[in-house]
């Protein structure tokens, strides 16, 4: 791999100012991706998958706000905070304009899929002006050639008779056709970025195949790196070069595809690759992960997990974890944020298991759940306390 | 289907409405209390022998559905009567008096849409600013106010107190200078704007008031849409996300609400008439009533209840225009 991350994000923050409190949305994680691989963003909904992609164009919507951490993108600061003279953080003086954000990353640099081709595609204009539109703003092509080449992205994405389908309107497209129009607008714009929010999500198994496919193939060919949005472990066992799995704001795992998923180190990730339905196991055999996501306005002390970890101990509810290598694979570390594998300096080895109802063999009322995550104390991440 | 087609399919499915409107108005207008032939008479003393042939004259002596009969039979062929009191035919005194009130009407219109579709792009853009609240409380006012007070209120100030205004009348473009004395079409244009101001913010204001508030509901519902944060994710300037790709999609409900309120600015065009002292057909409804003129009070509403009907369709058909989504009624 090359040395020089495409992007780099370091421990960023996306925070929202809502009524009933601050939602710690993303909360400090940092990951890179390098030119041309696929790295997936994995989690339950919620986890701040969505939040984190879109901070990266610096999109995140109002009462949402970046509040911490530095995103660097071939060298140029997206996103970036420096104390200043008076004790108090100010924005990097290298950081993007909104104007330079717009003309010179969205798009053109940084192009992005979203979840729903049914709401992403606007119902009034034809698909093929909307994909014109975009290749007209963010490539320079002579006057005219836009329409050619929309056409011929059209073809490329598999759209049978681009020529009359361009002067057609999104309703007119099934799902599938219009997540290919989606994929067409990402490539025309010749970015060096995709960011792909649950791409596959809305639409029936057999045509996320087909998107999957178009996809590898299209990024093989154009050489593009890719984020990979998703909830799904089967779609990043088959995409993904590397993965990063989120929990409540925060990166837990971080591994290339194939360590992740031969070597797990987080009890989430386990959790989450357990609990994927199989053919050979029926519905009552399904093993899915117990509870709901706490909010993130809230989130539990220590380990955010901790309520839900089959693994955890006492020490889990005050220790916060630090994502630490634990492993090298192709190059690449595998961190885990599990204080599991700190050897030395954690009191997890001493401390008795946490009766939280996450273990199988035991059936726990909802209620001891609720008063195990409420009573105990906060701490700072990673310190050790005693 | 085409728009052809689609246009005559709605045209004939308008039909039974039409006949629907005849029927009610006509026995509503039976059942009002009062004889027109003793109100005719104002009074007088006459042989009942007299009243009786003014009676068989005009049909008055038949049973009711015998005289309906007679009456469709006679608006199938564009004739909606004999008004007995003015003793001259309904079409000609409604086609003198239609040329002011659509007047009226459209200007009306005209000012709701030209100010309400700026303002309610204003207010959703700055959603929940003071601008958004001064308009918020402008349209509350707007829609709770009758028309007829905001008339008189305007004749005081503009044309009593400031005497900026005329407070009455209307003067028709469609007449040669020379009927008014006027030295020339510059003139004409500029009296009749003059003449036209105060009754058509009068009227206007509920019209403005409403579309202000679908326009801001249905900017801010457009400007969450993902097309938007699609576009914005592709570097399109906000500029043209307001003006265009959130915009186009926001228009389509402000149609529909142009088309049903027509009859609403039809009846408030009648009070506004009144107050204005403009010889439009509002007033001549009114007078109509006062006079328990029937055949003229049910051919003005009958053309109301028309126009009304032809609103909607005029809405359809421009939505299946203007909205691809919408099909002429057929299935693929």
């Amino acid at each position: 791999m090359s040395a020089e991350p495409l992007l780099r994000v370091e421990d960023l923050k996306t925070q929202f100012f809502t009524d009933a409190g601050t939602v710690r949305a993303v909360d400090g994680i940092s990951f890179e991706v390098y030119e041309g691989e696929i790295v997936g963003l994995v989690g339950e909904s919620g986890a701040g998958k969505s939040v984190a992609s879109m901070s990266l164009l610096r999109l995140v919507e109002s009462p949402g706000e970046i509040v911490g951490g530095e995103i660097t993108y071939k060298g140029e600061t997206i996103f970036g905070l420096e104390e200043g003279p008076d004790g108090e953080l100010h924005e990097h003086e290298n950081m993007l304009s909104n104007e330079e954000m717009r003309t010179r990353i969205r798009g053109n640099e940084i192009a992005v899929i979203f979840q729903d081709p049914m709401e992403s595609l606007n119902p009034v204009f034809t698909v093929g002006s909307q994909l014109r539109e975009f290749i007209e703003l963010n490539r320079d092509l002579p006057n005219g050639e836009a329409r050619q080449e929309a056409i011929d992205m059209l073809r490329e994405v598999g759209i049978p008779d681009p020529e009359e389908r361009y002067e057609e309107y999104p309703h007119q497209f099934s799902g599938g056709m219009r997540q290919r129009v989606l994929i067409a607008m990402a490539l025309a714009c010749e970015p060096s970025l995709i960011i792909a929010d649950e791409p596959t999500t809305a639409l029936d198994v057999t045509v996320e195949g087909q998107i999957i496919d178009l996809v590898d193939e299209l990024q093989q060919k154009y050489d593009t790196s890719f984020i990979w949005v998703t909830h799904d472990m089967g779609v990043v066992a088959e995409i993904c070069d590397r993965v990063n799995v989120m929990y409540l704001g925060e990166i837990v795992e971080q591994a290339p595809v194939d360590e992740l998923f031969y070597d797990t180190k987080h009890p989430y990730t386990d959790a989450l690759l357990d609990s994927m339905p199989r053919p050979d196991r029926t519905v009552e055999e399904l093993d899915p992960i117990t509870g709901v996501m706490p909010e993130a306005i809230s989130p539990p002390s220590g380990c955010r997990f901790h309520p839900r970890c089959p693994d955890a101990r006492e020490a889990c509810k005050r220790i916060h974890p630090e994502n630490r290598e634990v492993a090298r694979a192709e190059g690449h570390p595998h961190r885990a944020a599990c204080i599991k594998h700190d050897v030395f300096g954690s009191d997890y080895e001493e401390s008795a298991p946490l009766e939280n109802g996450a273990r199988g063999d035991q059936q726990l009322p909802a209620s001891a759940v609720d008063s195990a995550s409420g009573e105990s104390e906060r701490t700072d991440g990673g310190e050790h306390n005693e | 289907m085409g728009l052809l087609r689609y246009t005559a399919f709605r045209v004939i499915q308008a039909i039974p409405v039409l006949i629907g409107i005849t029927v009610i108005t006509f026995i509503l207008a039976n059942l009002a209390p009062g004889d027109p032939v003793r109100l005719m008479l104002q009074g007088q003393e006459v042989d009942q022998e007299v009243i009786e042939r003014v009676e068989r004259q005009y049909g008055l002596d038949r049973p009711l559905h015998e005289r309906y009969v007679t009456y469709m039979a006679n608006l199938v062929q564009g004739d909606l009567g004999h008004s007995i009191h003015r003793d001259r035919p309904v079409t000609e005194l409604m086609i003198q008096r239609a040329g002011p009130t659509l007047l009226l009407v459209i200007s009306a219109y005209a000012f709701a849409l030209a100010t309400a579709i700026p303002l309610g792009i204003i207010a959703a853009t700055r959603r929940n600013e003071p601008t958004d609240h001064v308009s918020r409380i402008v349209a509350l006012i707007g829609v709770s106010t009758p028309s007829f007070w905001i008339g008189i209120m305007l004749i005081l100030i503009f044309a009593i107190q400031l005497g900026w205004l005329p407070s009455s009348g209307l003067v028709y473009p469609w007449r040669s200078p020379d009927h008014y004395g006027y030295s020339g079409y510059l003139e004409l244009a500029f009296q009749t704007i003059r003449h036209l101001l105060l009754p058509m913010v009068a009227l206007g204001t509920l019209q403005m008031a409403t579309l202000m508030r679908v326009e801001r509901t249905q900017m801010i519902e457009s400007l969450q849409g993902e097309y938007v944060k699609l576009a914005r994710a592709y570097g399109v300037p906000e500029r043209t996300i307001l003006r265009k790709h959130a915009f186009q999609v926001a228009q389509l409900p402000i149609i529909t609400i142009v088309g049903l309120n027509l009859s609403t600015a039809l009846g408030g065009a009648v009070l506004i008439e009144y107050v204005f002292n403009i010889n439009g057909m509002g007033r001549l409804f009114l007078e109509a009533i006062q006079s328990l003129d029937y055949q003229l009070i049910m051919g003005i509403t009958i053309v109301i209840g028309a126009m009304f009907v032809i609103g909607v369709i005029i809405t359809d058909i421009s939505y299946a225009y203007i909205d691809p989504r919408v099909t002429y009624g057929d299935r693929d």
